[in-house]
């Protein structure tokens, strides 16, 4: 038995780097500091549903074949193709993807991230107007206003606000987690008279919930770090909020630049905006000024409503427009643990963060006409890879029979949605787990990954599945060159 | 002079920068037949995509017959001379173009007449998304010549506009008209949607018809009888005067019409 | 491995004080050697110059500043796009090139060494994964140590040598080369969005001062025995009236005991040398620091020459990249880096028809033809800040020919044109200053023994280029001295030729240098210090250093400390 200190999790853009594992006969038996999304990978990633060997659909079913045979086909395929896609990218290492990357430019195909369905908005967003960002620990020793805009991190990144935020020490700024405490202790409290006055009045009904926005609170007054929820619902993360703005749904885009408006005193000529009214939207600005240092955080609210990247450049421009009169920055809560490295991989390599199309022999870029979701929309596309993610689940149905049309091949640990559509199944090993690599936290700081167990055997890591592809794709080119230079003599 | 069919249905994008009058110009069948082009990943000669045949004198230079909806970048920073396209077409065409005429009978994608600079580009279709805006991460619009849509337009059309005129006479504009607008104008003869002229710094947008909803940051400025669209056209009102958008200190100017948006008159008070 | 002749050249090899003889260069194993066998394989370099391979001090090529500014500007990139060779992979250019074609734009120019100036230490690993992926060069990287916390605080507890041990660490783990200053107190004032103004300003929450850092930290270098000297971007960069500061700040190096090695480096010197009071009356004051840095000999600099073109700059001066976005409008970056550094990007275009661009224009070629001794002043453009490297032949045509400089100050703004002193500057570089210029001194200031010139020993890597000193005069003929320039007759890379005629012919994956710094007494890296870590920084102390892993070629240098 063995503990295995300052384990890098890999599972959400937190990129916590403190789990503490209990390691016994290669399997991990113990998490100590892991959120529960953390636990169930490290404990679970070892299911029924694990691949163990390459597979390949013949007479329509998956069957097991050799390693060889798989990494001939899948180089056949990808040789041949007029526009493959190579996709997905994001729950794997800086080293595959870099091979990756290598790959799609030898077949002249579309390397794109799953970006282009999650933060691919707030990428292009950065792209019209830059980013006033830093590092989560600026946030942590300085940050006095907290707002998290269109996203739950209590449900989708747990630790967030202990590592970085609300409930950390800082060096300027201290935890407001006692705050907290208290205050749900008061809301218990709250909570056991109310039900108790209702069983005394002998009323079934409940009370209405009411979405009325009750106004700047006075919680918003007291000393120490404020944190803002802004949803279109009560979400958990609302509820342990300083105050809680609710809008409209799509709406959001009206609300800043109404903002923008306001923190330099100008006047609008509406009485409220996106659900909101003026007056209350006057003392948010007051609130955004007067800070210290602010900061906001947000997800696919913003990234995936009405106006998408416009939603991500106009909140860029309220906090850059911020920065002449006080300290405030943005920040994208990135989903997969690698998905920042896929765009960092990709930009350095060809200059574009995803969506990159290298069919005409360099790379070109433009989301909407180069990302496969549209490719594959339009049905563009003659074959596929998808590694480290999982489309078959979560693209649009049109995209998905578009895409299973044509030869799919797939490099995943899992029997999911994707792999049980491919023609060719790569089993891999787990990035974090089995296998090291680098990943690129929400805040582009890079971070080791352990391995701490061995693969099971006769599964390899992405990288070495991708250079075997990789390698064989350059003998079958090399000869058919070969070929077509013996038919032209 | 040349007419072009494509021989077959395209599935892998065909980028054309090539089909462009300028290139054509001095040039016979055969050396048109061998000029380069990209079919998906495969670089083929023009000829081996279209039949090239060569019309009489009086028609445009480069007619093109059939659906080429993927067909993409023809007439890309064309400076002089006539393309007419009987059919859907695709992505960035004429985009950039300083000069010449492109009629389009049927569709055009996305980016057609981005970053125009001078010419016409009449669309007897529909147009898609970004309508004239430029390419990511950069602020070159439109900045002179004509395009006119017969049918709808999609999102995000006309940005960073710094001249010209955009006419639109279908019945649904997508979000983002006129974003970040300079200069220049854009007539909406029926709806607009969401988001017109959003940081928007000068120019002006005209409504004949109904819009959703303005941006909150636009201010009532006055009511006017009639507004010009360009040196030949005027569009009759009343129209609501807005001024925006005030979150970039913007002198641009939204005209309404005011009959055709009565959930307007609130901004009156304000006058 | 083969040898290698290259005969008959006009060698210019100022480290060796060899001034344009025809003499032979033979090259065996990857190095310079007395001589060779018959079977070396000849390049015949009759008529031909034959340097060094060019040593760069100073270019932003790699790790996250760079990278975000490459994800920010599609529309840079879309200019200038790279297809994929047999030779070659693909990429993107213009002012931010991507990895691949950085390493061969620079090795098509006859480069071989380039250093990376800024890294933020917590970030450390990706520019180590860049550069792995910059081929054809020998690289190292300057970690940002100006306003890290443990400096700032060891310093103004005057405990100068724990101060150095942590220093040591920290090179040590980020894989780094040098001490790298930036707005010495700026960086951890603009994590509240202040700014210093004045090296005597006091740093809020640190109670120190610039000149304190700078000082202090100079006198470090000296302890760890460190090649390079302290790298500095001096305070209140970019401003009118800046060279105030930047005198007070070698003046304030005075004070740093000099043992005939210097004790500074102030890099992208144009920047920090303006006059006026404002951008109304905006003027050089090339001459005022050119006087001070002709009778004082304890540091070096490099240019940080305009060029008129569209380009991105970035560097980690946070608050001066904000004016910039006060001033221009454009998209603006900022990244700051808890307990380290912080960070700004922003697209700048400078042009010949703007009065400021063409002064700083001026200002850099000064400040180049006004220093007398060509081993102080080096020859750069703090790529891509003050311009993109390709751009380089430009500045060598404007260093040795008033015929080009004169040809490009003519279309610039009047005011420009009447303020510039360039008319009444005749000095034309030679041959053999502009090798001091662009390696020999280059090599010599970062203390890379086997950099910067062909003596027996040295790396085989030397760049040819098809000029004839004999009968070609750069000075008139100028504008075929820059094409020479642009494309290498041949570039060699340890001993093998990577480069004809300005094409890759040959693949080279380069090394990474870095420094252990042995300390008497290592650094006190015990539960106290890790403690201390968890409390500055956002990361576990065990997950911040730089592993092997992370260099593909590797080239550690150790160093005996004092300390």
């Amino acid at each position: 038995m063995s503990i295995v200190k300052s384990v890098t999790c890999p599972i959400c853009g937190c990129l916590c780097d403190d789990i503490e594992l209990t390691v016994e006969k290669n399997e991990v038996v113990k998490v100590r500091n892991g959120c529960a999304i953390c636990e169930s990978k490290f404990l679970g990633y070892k299911g029924h549903h694990r691949i163990k060997t390459p597979l390949m659909r013949k007479d329509g079913k998956l069957v097991p074949v050799s390693m060889d045979e798989a990494v001939h086909a899948a180089a056949e395929i990808l040789a041949n193709a007029n526009y493959p896609i190579l996709y997905g990218w994001s729950s794997t290492s800086s080293e595959a993807q870099r091979i990756g990357v290598e790959l799609t430019e030898e077949v002249g195909g579309i390397m794109d991230n799953t970006a282009v369905v999650c933060h691919g908005p707030s990428i292009l967003g950065v792209q019209e107007v830059g980013i006033p960002t830093c590092t989560l620990g600026q946030i942590r020793h300085r940050a006095d206003l907290i707002i998290y805009w269109g996203c739950d991190p209590w449900s989708a990144h747990p630790r967030h606000l202990e590592r970085y935020t609300s409930f950390t020490e800082g060096r300027f700024e201290n935890s407001q987690w006692k705050s907290y405490m208290q205050k749900l202790k008061a809301q218990a409290g709250q909570k056991k008279l109310e039900s108790a006055a209702r069983i005394e009045i002998g009323s079934t009904h409940p009370k209405p919930q009411t979405c009325t926005l009750p106004g700047m609170p006075q919680s918003m007054n007291k000393s120490g770090r404020k944190l803002i929820v802004v949803d279109v619902r009560k979400s958990m993360s609302a509820e342990m909020a300083d105050y809680f703005i609710q809008v409209q749904p799509n709406k959001d885009y009206e609300l800043m630049q109404a903002l923008r408006v306001l923190i330099t005193d100008g006047e609008l000529d509406v009485d409220s905006v996106a659900g909101v009214p003026v007056e209350y939207l006057k003392d948010v600005a007051n609130a955004l000024v007067n800070c210290e240092f602010g900061v906001i955080f947000f997800g696919m609210g913003l990234t995936q409503t009405a106006g998408k990247f416009r939603n991500i450049e106009i909140a860029i421009q309220l906090v850059r427009d911020l920065n002449s009169r006080t300290k405030f920055t943005i920040m994208p809560m990135r989903g997969h643990f690698n998905v920042t490295g896929a765009n960092i991989v990709s930009a350095w390599q060809s200059g574009y963060p995803y969506g990159v199309d290298f069919s005409m022999g360099y790379p070109r870029y433009n989301p909407g006409e180069t990302t496969c979701m549209d490719v594959l929309l339009r049905e563009e596309n003659d074959a596929s890879l998808v590694i480290a993610s999982d489309p078959g689940a979560n693209f649009p149905k049109k995209a998905v029979e578009n895409m299973i049309k044509h030869p799919l091949i797939v490099i995943d640990p899992h029997m999911n949605a994707t792999s049980m559509l491919g023609d060719i199944v790569f089993p891999s090993a787990f990035v974090g787990i089995e296998v090291e690599g680098t990943a690129y936290r929400m805040d582009h700081v890079p971070l080791p990954l352990k391995k701490v167990v061995e693969p099971p055997k006769g599964v390899f890591s992405d990288e070495e599945i991708l250079t075997r592809i990789l390698n064989e794709v350059r003998v079958i080119k090399a000869s058919s060159k070969k070929l077509s230079k013996k038919v032209d003599a | 002079m040349i007419v072009l069919s494509p021989l077959r249905k395209f599935t892998f994008p065909v980028n054309a920068e090539c089909i462009n009058p300028d290139v054509f110009q001095g040039k016979d069948i055969a050396e048109i037949g061998k000029l380069p082009l990209f079919e998906g990943n495969k670089q083929k000669k023009l000829g081996e995509l279209f039949k090239i045949e060569e019309d009489n004198q009086d028609t445009p230079s480069i007619t093109i017959d059939g659906d080429i909806s993927e067909v993409r970048r023809i007439g890309m920073g064309m400076k002089s001379g006539e393309i007419l396209i009987n059919g859907n077409v695709g992505m960035h065409l004429g985009e950039k173009m300083s000069g010449g005429k492109i009629t389009v009978n049927g569709n055009v994608a996305q980016w057609a007449g981005s970053s125009m600079k001078k010419g016409s580009i009449e669309i007897h279709g529909n147009a898609s998304d970004y309508l004239a805006s430029p390419y990511r991460g950069s602020t070159e619009g439109m900045k002179g010549g004509r395009i006119i849509v017969d049918g709808d337009v999609g999102a995000d059309s006309g940005a960073y506009m710094r001249g010209g005129l955009i006419k639109i006479k279908g019945s649904n504009t997508g979000q983002f008209l006129g974003f970040h607008m300079g200069n220049g104008t854009i007539h909406v003869e029926k709806n607009a949607s969401t988001r017109l002229g959003a940081n928007m710094t000068g120019g002006k947008i005209i409504v004949s018809g109904t819009v959703d909803e303005l941006m909150p940051s636009f201010t009532i400025d006055s009511v006017k009888a009639k507004v010009k669209v360009d040196e030949a056209e005027s569009a009759a009102g009343p129209f609501y005067v807005f001024l925006g958008d005030l979150a970039e200190k913007g002198t641009g100017k939204i005209f309404v019409s005011k009959a055709n948006n009565p959930n307007l008159k609130s901004y009156e008070k304000f006058l | 491995m083969p040898e290698v002749i290259i005969k008959n050249g006009f060698v210019f090899d100022p480290l060796n004080g060899i001034n344009g003889e025809k003499m032979d260069i033979s090259i065996k194993n990857g190095k310079i050697v007395e001589k060779v066998t018959h079977k070396a394989k000849v390049i015949d370099a009759t008529g031909l110059t034959v340097m060094p391979g060019g040593v760069d001090i100073h270019t932003h090529i790699a790790g996250g500043e760079v990278n975000t500014g490459r994800m920010v500007r599609p529309e840079d990139h879309v200019k200038d796009t790279v297809t994929k060779t047999a030779m070659t992979r693909s990429g993107t250019g213009y002012s931010i090139p991507s990895t691949f074609v950085t390493g061969y734009r620079y090795s098509q120019m006859g480069y071989t060494t380039v250093m990376n100036p800024s890294m933020a230490p917590l970030e450390a690993k990706h520019t180590h994964e860049e550069l792995n992926d910059i081929p054809l060069l020998d690289k190292a990287t300057y970690p940002l140590i100006g306003d890290w916390w443990f400096v700032l605080e060891y310093l103004k507890k005057g405990d100068l040598k724990e101060c150095a041990r942590h220093v040591a660490w920290m090179m040590e783990i980020t894989k780094g080369y040098a001490i790298k200053i930036v707005n010495p107190g700026g960086l951890e004032s603009w994590g509240f969005g202040h700014n210093v103004h004045s090296i005597d300003d006091v740093v809020p929450n640190f109670c120190i001062t610039p000149r304190e850092i700078m000082v202090g930290l100079a006198k470090v270098n000296e302890m760890l025995n460190l090649p390079h000297s302290i790298h500095l971007h001096t305070n209140n960069l970019g401003l009118p009236g800046n060279y105030s500061t930047t005198l007070e700040t070698m003046k304030a190096l005075e004070t740093v005991p000099y043992h005939g090695k210097p004790v500074a480096h102030i890099t992208h010197l144009q920047f920090s040398s303006f006059g006026g009071d404002s951008w109304g009356n905006f003027k050089s004051a090339a001459e005022e620091v050119a006087n001070y840095i002709n009778t004082h000999n304890h540091m070096t600099f490099d240019m940080g020459q305009i060029i008129f073109t569209d380009t991105t700059t970035m560097t980690a001066d946070g608050p001066f990249e904000y004016t910039l976005y006060q001033l221009s409008g454009h998209k603006w970056v900022n990244s700051d880096v808890e307990t380290e550094t912080s960070g700004g990007i922003i697209p700048f275009h400078y042009k010949k028809n703007n009065a400021v661009n063409a002064t700083q224009w001026s200002i850099g070629l000064e400040l180049a033809l006004l220093i007398k001794d060509p081993w102080k002043m080096m020859m750069t453009t703090d790529h891509p800040n003050a311009g993109p490297f390709s751009f380089y032949p430009r500045i060598l045509a404007w260093l040795t020919s008033k015929d080009a400089r004169m040809a490009t100050l003519k279309n610039c703004h009047k005011k420009a044109q009447k303020n510039s002193l360039l008319p009444s500057i005749d000095r034309e570089i030679t041959l053999y200053e502009l090798a001091i210029m662009t390696r020999a001194a280059q090599a010599k200031a970062l203390g890379l023994k086997n950099k910067g010139h062909l003596g027996v020993g040295a790396d085989a890597d030397v760049a040819i280029f098809n000029i004839n000193p004999e009968t070609t005069d750069i000075a008139r003929k100028y504008k075929t001295a820059r094409k020479a320039f642009k494309n290498a007759a041949y570039t060699i890379k340890d001993g093998q030729i990577v480069v004809k005629d300005g094409e890759v012919v040959g693949k080279a994956d380069g090394r990474t240098m870095w420094l252990n710094v042995e300390t008497t007494e290592p650094c006190r890296i015990d539960d106290e210090m890790k403690n201390k870590f968890r409390q500055y920084w956002t990361v576990d102390y065990e997950n911040y250093p730089v592993s092997d892993h992370y260099v593909k070629v590797k080239d550690p240098i150790t160093i005996k400390a004092s300390v």
